[in-house]
């Protein structure tokens, strides 16, 4: 899977999850950039993006993620595997 | 009611004006921090100006004494300007959490028949859709815009050129000053009113539980869409001249341990949740930071495990205050507080100028040791005035001269007040209130749902999750994508607080005889514990 196709694929999840159409999903993106993006609204990004790419991530990885940049890293990871 | 012995009674004037006449003009009000940990210093005497110049503004638009708005802004400057600027021109103010589903700001809307809402236009793709539901006079203002298109309003330069001059008009204690909204165990939430007299309560309360010095740098984490937010984050450190520091960022130990030791935090309010998400962090994290310049802890919102007032001790090196109080009571009612011993996992005592009882019903008080409803006697300062459109519910609130809130504790011989748990079927979810109503209106919603009932049960970090029980159709594919769909139907047109945790698809829900959800028999079953007596189950 390509990189950029990934990024859009997040994007998607992303506008979902928050319900923001607008939303356009950068690395250095944090938590304090989308509204609504809470330690509730976390979790449901988290399985969400789990769904999309068919992937598990662990509790101490779901948490641990600060920057969209490390969530992508991630991803990328676990669909290498 | 007391009088109250200011010059004017009027909240956003006793915070600002008030100050800088009692010579704080130069003090710094407000040090407010970004993610980024940007640092912008507001004085009292600025603070003054912002807000005059909101109000100022607001008048312009035509807003007068009376009239219901709300703020759906992040922990800005702005944000702080309108509430006392609007506080200032007899405004009846509410801030939202920024995190609420657009259904439940028109409906919010709709109940107190509130004019506009003050945002930014990083809100217009929620508000754009608010909009469509709402009538044609309702206007949403945009600090961060100057264009005006159709309801859209923008205000930046406006406010930029306002005076910054008001004089705030003599103020009735009892005209209303701000309004949240609660949870109840039916129905829709409510807004929960309060009024300019209730100042008095926010500092006494203030004074008596959190005991700071003038230099003593404050910092209360609560969302101002919560009442302590508005009380203990806004209202009650402002209206006794101290510093107080806010983050508009979410929660992030690393940076939240940096801001104490940088800023030197003597004394930090926070939730037993927040404490339970730090204690995840090994203690040798926190011994990577100074953190000798807090005094005093506190905690709000749900009861604090001994074990957590026992590691906070270990990590802050300080004490740790337990608190309680609710949106309808405005302000702290029970309290741990210096020069109390501090009994782990208790609430504490009552202020000293509050009566709290334990009641089985309005004649019948219980003796100690005993569980019952917790009661605290009317009236008091910030007892909220009014459910907004809801008497009867209001006055249900009641038994006899006591307000009751819905929470079953016991007092010891001592005079401690220990928290059990709610009466009715609320939860308790991060220290918010959510109705389990509300949620499974939603879920109702979504496709291939037929039946569903929602409760509160233990957890290790929330005090209570939100778990769904779920009865769905043949067509449902997968059950997986059904759960996440539910968790962000829910996310959207509720909260995000409000989405549940877990959903489990059961065949069934039990139900009495005449339809009514047996929750307890959910609650029992998913904890693997005696369901006990069936007989009113529907076959």
């Amino acid at each position: 899977m390509e990189a950029n196709d990934i990024v859009s694929r997040m994007n998607n999840v992303f506008r979902e999850v928050f319900d923001n159409p607008t939303i356009e999903i950068f690395d250095e993106m944090t938590a304090s950039d989308v509204v609504g993006w809470d330690s509730f609204s976390h979790i449901n990004l988290i399985t969400s993006l789990e769904i999309e790419f068919d992937i598990e991530f662990t509790q101490q990885e779901a948490f641990g993620f600060k920057t969209v940049g490390e969530l992508k890293s991630a991803i990328e990871s676990k669909l290498m595997h | 009611m007391t009088n109250p012995p200011f010059p004017n009674n009027n909240i956003g004037y006793l915070c600002t004006d008030w100050q800088v006449e009692r010579g704080l003009g130069s003090k710094t009000a407000l040090k407010l921090i970004d993610k980024d940990e940007n640092l912008v210093e507001i004085s009292y005497a600025k603070l003054t100006a912002l807000s005059n110049q909101a109000a100022n503004l607001l008048s312009s638009l035509g807003f007068q004494r009376g009239d219901r708005i709300m703020l759906l802004l992040s922990k800005t400057i702005e944000m702080y300007a309108f509430f006392l600027g609007g506080l200032k021109l007899g405004l009846n103010s509410c801030i939202l959490f920024n995190s609420i589903g657009e259904d439940s700001i028109v409906e919010r809307v709709k109940d107190t028949e509130t004019k506009a809402i003050i945002s930014t236009s990083k809100m217009n793709f929620r508000l754009v859709k608010v909009l469509q539901k709402l009538d044609a006079s309702f206007r949403v203002l945009l600090v961060d815009e100057n264009q005006t298109e159709e309801q859209f309003v923008g205000i930046h330069d406006q406010l930029i050129h306002s005076s910054t001059q008001f004089s705030t008009s003599a103020t009735d204690p009892e005209q209303y000053s701000h309004f949240h909204f609660t949870s109840g165990s039916t129905g829709k939430p409510k807004a929960v009113q309060h009024c300019h007299a209730g100042i008095i309560d926010h500092l006494r309360s203030f004074e008596d539980v959190m005991q700071a010095n003038p230099d003593d740098l404050f910092w209360c984490t609560a969302d101002p869409g919560w009442v302590t937010g508005t009380t203990y984050g806004i209202i009650a450190p402002w209206a006794s001249g101290l510093t107080q520091i806010q983050l508009d960022a979410n929660y992030d130990p690393d940076l939240w341990m940096l801001i104490i030791e940088r800023q030197k935090i003597n004394i930090l309010y926070t939730a037993p949740t927040v404490f339970r998400m730090m204690a995840q962090q090994p203690e040798a994290f926190y011994q990577q930071y100074d953190l000798s310049s807090l005094k005093r802890v506190y905690t709000v919102g749900e009861p604090l495990d001994p074990n957590l007032v026992l590691w906070g001790r270990k990590v802050f090196h300080c004490e740790i205050y337990d608190t309680w109080f609710q949106t309808e009571t405005g302000s702290i009612m029970i309290a741990n507080r210096p020069g109390l011993e501090v009994r782990p996992g208790s609430m504490g005592k009552p202020l000293p100028y509050l009566e709290a009882a334990i009641l089985e019903s309005e004649d019948h008080p219980l003796p100690e040791n005993v569980q019952g409803l917790l009661c605290i006697r009317k009236p008091w300062n910030t007892m909220f005035r009014e459910y907004v459109g809801n008497p009867l519910v209001y006055q249900n609130k009641f038994l006899g001269n006591f307000y009751s809130s819905g929470d079953i504790a016991y007092r010891d011989e001592d005079g401690y007040y220990w928290y059990i748990g709610r009466s009715d079927d609320v939860i308790n979810t991060a220290g918010h209130l959510v109705s389990p109503f509300e949620i499974e209106s939603a879920v109702m919603e979504v496709p291939h749902v037929l039946d569903c009932a929602v409760v509160g049960l233990p957890d290790e970090l929330l005090y209570e999750k939100v778990v769904a029980f779920v009865v769905h159709d043949q067509q449902a594919q997968s059950l997986r994508k059904l759960d996440m769909d539910i968790k962000l139907y829910v996310s959207k047109k509720v909260a995000s607080l409000a989405s549940p945790k877990e959903i489990v698809f059961t065949d069934k829900i039990p139900k009495t005889k005449s339809g009514k959800v047996m929750r307890r028999v959910l609650k029992k079953q998913y904890l693997g514990q005696d369901v006990g007596d069936l007989s009113t189950m529907e076959e």
